[in-house]
């Protein structure tokens, strides 16, 4: 049996359990709809501006490293698959390991790289800090 | 590479028979193909839905008002039902009948969809985790590595939530979630991948069976080789790298509820907040699952049938999850991305090599 029948059938009920609970909610709840109801929440005050402004998201350098990253444990994964019958079917430790160890060794020396320079340190922007004083004056 | 798939399909035929499998000999539905399978499929599916909702129902509005109340010296629900159980009942009905409260300049296809792409994304994964007793509805040969893809969509179901609010707080939330899980997923699947290394397959009926065998016998109690024994190091890690996945202390900054309210959920009421709610919970008994299955052996345990052990090691990560979040402070975010990127990353790199290098030499 094709295991990717179970999966979609996991698929549709993980989908179906959330519209039935959004249904059965549907019918149970009241709708009152008032003004004051509706305002966004801002520990109780009288909400200022828009939360769709630029913003300094402080990690983009993180999410680029990320990226890389995550290619690599997509490559790392077929090698450890065939790691251990590899090396049961004669295989040299070395031709198996070597590889992987230069291209881990590749992607430590970027991460260093990119540690030193600072990527993944938590600095405000020049532009940040500039918005933050002129709001206070 | 042509013996190593020879010898794939051989163990593939040696597998215990799947649930959608057993239905189809229970019902008989074997006589209309595909069609059939596609039933079997759905009832199965929709049995292993709700047996995760049944445990998500027993965890959220009870076990963990319990567990809470039990660290800080208190006594909790205790007045509906016997042990205040049937507060499930209650908390249930209460929420799904208030008011939705949809809030001024909401994104709203995003901010409808987001309460159930968390759910989906959680419940997926569990298509392939095998529950014992044949409770497991598909094993595909790249289980543990979607287990992982379908977990990590849940990010995006935070990051729409948060956004779609039009509210700061749940900006903050949602970015700070994305922040957290991109720094600690590659440790978490580094992790998993030092154990591949071990079983050497993805198939996670194989990798249970992988660890099956005895490591070592002490005044004649035989230890069995989970790989929290093999590889404690990984096994430490992994637990790690799997609270901040799921967001539970030290690593809950996403919510933070003394910082930003309650981060991407602020503005969700009534049955949003439940899917949410919900989403979390089936998160931290997903994460549990690949605990058990990668490291406590999965539904492998004495006496008792498979599917209860399951059920206690994933109630056992539960609690420790439970436990972090009644005993350790939180971390600051920027304290957080340093632990994730110069820590964890590093730590699990180290760990992959260093188990490769040793099965290495033991093989050789």
């Amino acid at each position: 049996m094709n295991p990717w029948i179970a999966i979609g059938a996991l698929a549709v009920v993980g989908v179906g359990i959330p519209l039935g609970m959004m249904a059965a909610s549907a019918i149970l709840r009241p709708s009152v709809p008032e003004q004051g109801k509706s305002a966004i929440y801002e520990s109780g005050e009288i909400p200022t501006g828009t939360a769709r402004i630029q913003f300094n998201i402080q990690y983009y350098m993180v999410a680029l490293l990320f990226v890389v990253f995550d290619i690599e444990t997509v490559l790392i994964f077929p090698w450890t698959v065939i790691y251990r019958s590899a090396l049961e079917q004669g295989v040299s430790l070395g031709a198996v390991l070597a590889p992987m160890l230069v291209f881990i060794g590749i992607l430590v020396v970027g991460l260093v790289w990119a540690w030193r320079n600072g990527a993944v340190k938590w600095v405000k922007s020049p532009r940040a800090s500039r918005r933050k004083t002129e709001r206070q004056s | 590479m042509v013996p190593l798939q020879a010898q794939g399909q051989g163990q593939a035929q040696a597998q215990p028979q799947l649930l959608p499998e057993t239905l189809v000999d229970l019902l008989g539905l074997g006589g209309f193909g595909v069609l059939g399978e596609i039933v079997a499929a759905l009832i199965a599916a929709f049995i292993v839905g709700n047996i995760m909702l049944t445990m998500t129902a027993v965890a959220g509005p009870w076990a963990k008002r319990k567990i809470t109340a039990a660290f800080t010296d208190r006594i909790a629900v205790n007045r509906v039902g016997p042990f205040g159980l049937l507060i499930i009942v209650a908390d249930a009905v209460r929420l799904l009948s208030k008011e939705l409260i949809v809030p001024e300049g909401v994104d709203r296809p995003a901010w409808d969809l987001a309460p159930i792409v968390l759910p989906f994304s959680a419940l997926l994964g569990f298509a392939v985790i095998p529950m014992g007793n044949g409770i497991q509805l598909a094993d595909p040969e790249t289980g543990l590595v979607f287990a992982f893809a379908v977990a990590s969509i849940a990010s995006l179901g935070v990051v729409m939530g948060g956004y779609a609010s039009n509210n700061k707080y749940s900006l903050l939330g949602g970015l700070r979630a994305v922040a957290q899980n991109i720094a600690y997923e590659i440790p978490l699947i580094v992790t998993a991948a030092s154990v591949v290394i071990f079983t050497g397959t993805l198939r996670m009926s194989e990798i249970v069976a992988a660890q099956s065998a005895p490591l070592f016998s002490v005044a004649g109690v035989t230890i069995p080789s989970w790989f929290a024994f093999v590889n404690p190091f990984a096994f430490a890690l992994f637990l790690l790298a799997n609270l901040a996945e799921i967001g539970r202390n030290p690593f809950d900054i996403p919510e933070a509820p003394t910082e930003i309210v309650a981060g991407y959920q602020t503005e969700y009421s009534s049955v949003y907040f439940v899917l949410f709610y919900l989403g979390e919970f089936l998160h931290i008994f997903l994460g549990g699952a690949l605990i058990a299955t990668l490291f406590l052996g999965g539904p492998a345990g004495p006496v008792l049938p498979g599917f209860v052990w399951f059920v206690i090691k994933i109630w056992a990560v539960f609690l420790f999850t439970q436990w972090a979040r009644s005993a350790v402070p939180r971390f600051r975010i920027d304290q957080l991305i340093e632990i994730g990127w110069k820590g964890m990353l590093v730590l699990s790199f180290a760990n992959l090599v260093l188990t490769a290098i040793i099965v290495g030499v033991i093989a050789a």
